[in-house]
């Protein structure tokens, strides 16, 4: 027999910031297909309006970046914590979790890593999470504010080797992130209920039996 | 000889004579006049010629006096003011294209065309066709109206021929010129002069900088060796989109307001391009450049991109296999974990 435990995993402003990430993202994926293949793919009217989304949604994931940044780094002073793999993760961790993801979890096992406030990624996703909120993002998102900016920055651009070649890491970049987007909403489904991981980021609110091996962590 | 055949030599000789006579004055008043023209102390600043751009511009090999044909021997100590031709009397197929639009009414040819330094369209640069515009156009009034609706509308100005959109010119081409690398104060982007593309060849030939095998043909290996040579840091190729064939209906089509009439061509139409070489006399020399050459996916042009239109395949195939790489894991596991779907079942009972 177990009863429900409430436990507040997602603050608000880490809510606001997934959220607005998510729409961002998912604007400047979209928009961004328009803009590299415009004889092919029309889904907003005009060229003017995909790109004008496009800036837009890009500095909306800039500076909600900047407000992720600011809580787990300066409010909740948690970032290092959350984000960076400990030596025990990346010795045993991680390989333990994906046992768990590739092998035990078909066999009908429960998930190795019980998600805290205080320890709310599994060694998986803190060292996806690294790659992601510390180079994937900030890189995609430099190359695209300068591409937004290209006459004020020619000597930066020029530093880079050519607009190409900048253009090309933001292609490239934008790719692997829309790539995580799939893996990440797929992996958000692998709860205890379909839906399960999709509440906690909506209401901060996680719902698990408290028989200390229902816990799991949100992808 | 009979008289008749000694008439009729008679006659062709005068014929030639007269047929040469012309020429052999124009060729000689031509000089004739530059020798007070290209002096201001002698004619003052509103007759004064430049030699060297006259004897460059298109004009130069037909001569003053087709143009000013009033012109005497005692000129100018004959009191009369010598003619000036009409423009139209031999463009007059321009002047009648011109003439329907709303800039015939405050410009005339002269205002944009100096008759003595004139040039073909392909032997200017993108920078002194927009120096014509600017004469009447303010810069900034021109930048804030464009940025009302024109994204990066200043990248644009810098970066395209006014005419490129302003006119009905529909074949667009690609030329790439040398510019120095660092950036005037104001942002304008300054041409390699051919002394400075000289200096940097050193004792070879300015074209060799990029053509190094000088076969009038720039082919893609060439212009990624101009690229990665760095003996070259100092200099970078510059596209601009420029019409190849300059019409005078100067208006804005309305094509020209959606975005996709360039931005949208796909790689098939950005093929054309050609290296516009800096000329001693001040003119450019067009070199045409293998096809794709601004699609090359990253030595060929390195500092030309126009988003939609210079995308490179190689590059959509690159992006296509990491985007499917991300539904690797939903697509695989997704079908594992609907076939064992009954042992998590079983677990939870």
């Amino acid at each position: 027999m177990s009863e429900k435990l409430r436990i507040y995993l997602q603050p608000t402003p880490v809510r606001i910031w997934h959220w607005l990430n998510a729409f961002g993202i998912i604007t400047l994926c979209v928009t961004g297909v328009q803009i590299r293949f415009p004889e092919h793919i029309v889904i907003f009217d005009s060229y003017r309006s995909a790109i004008l989304l496009h800036n837009t949604a890009g500095l909306v994931v800039a500076v909600s970046f900047s407000l992720w940044f600011f809580y787990y780094g300066i409010v909740a002073r948690s970032m290092a914590k959350l984000y960076v793999p400990t030596v025990k993760d990346l010795q045993t961790g991680i390989v333990r979790q994906m046992k768990f993801y590739f092998l035990t979890y078909f066999l009908g096992w429960k998930n190795p890593h019980h998600a805290t406030p205080k320890d709310k990624f599994n060694p998986m996703q803190k060292s996806a999470y690294l790659a992601i909120m510390f180079v994937l993002v900030p890189l995609v998102s430099l190359t695209g504010i300068t591409l937004t900016n290209v006459a004020f920055l020619r000597d930066f651009v020029v530093m880079v080797g050519g607009l190409k070649i900048l253009m090309n890491i933001h292609f490239i970049l934008a790719s692997s992130l829309c790539a995580f987007l799939f893996t990440h909403i797929y992996l958000a489904t692998l709860g205890q209920t379909f839906f399960a991981y999709f509440k906690p980021m909506l209401t901060g609110w996680e719902e698990v039996e408290d028989d200390h091996h229902h816990e799991h962590s949100a992808p | 000889m009979h008289p008749d055949t000694i008439r009729k030599y008679i006659g062709l000789g005068l014929f030639l004579i007269c047929l040469l006579c012309p020429a052999f004055a124009i060729g000689m008043e031509s000089e004739d006049c530059l020798d007070c023209h290209t002096d201001t102390d002698t004619v003052g600043d509103d007759f004064f010629v430049e030699m060297a751009p006259f004897n460059n511009s298109a004009h130069a090999d037909v001569g003053c006096v087709s143009c000013h044909e009033t012109v005497s021997e005692d000129h100018p100590n004959d009191g009369n003011v010598p003619s000036r031709a009409d423009c139209l009397d031999c463009h007059d197929d321009v002047g009648e294209e011109y003439a329907h639009t709303a800039h015939a009414e405050n410009a005339s040819c002269n205002d944009c065309h100096n008759p003595h330094m004139v040039r073909g369209a392909t032997a200017v640069s993108g920078h002194a066709m927009n120096q014509m515009c600017s004469d009447c156009h303010d810069g900034d009034e021109v930048a804030e109206s464009h940025a009302e609706w024109l994204p990066q509308a200043s990248l644009h100005i810098a970066m395209l021929p006014c005419i490129s959109c302003h006119t009905a010119s529909e074949d667009l081409v690609t030329s790439l010129f040398i510019i120095k690398k660092k950036d005037a104060e104001d942002g304008s982007l300054e041409l390699a002069s051919h002394e400075e593309l000289k200096a940097l060849a050193g004792d070879g030939n300015v074209q060799a900088l990029v053509d190094t095998n000088e076969d009038d043909y720039i082919s893609l290996a060439e212009l990624r060796m101009f690229n990665r040579n760095p003996a070259n840091k100092t200099v970078q190729l510059q596209g601009m989109m420029m019409p190849e064939e300059v019409s005078h209906s100067i208006e804005t089509l309305d094509n020209r307001w959606d975005c996709s009439f360039c931005h949208a061509s796909g790689p098939e139409a950005m093929q054309t391009s050609y290296l516009s070489l800096a000329q001693p006399d001040g003119s450019f020399k067009r070199v045409p450049a293998e096809r794709g050459a601004v699609l090359d996916a990253l030595f060929g042009t390195p500092d030309f991109y126009m988003v939609g239109a210079t995308r490179s395949k190689t590059m959509n195939y690159i992006g296509l296999a990491i985007i499917s790489g991300g539904l690797v894991l939903p697509v695989g596991h997704g079908s594992l974990r609907f076939l064992t779907r009954k042992n998590r079942r079983k677990s939870e009972d």
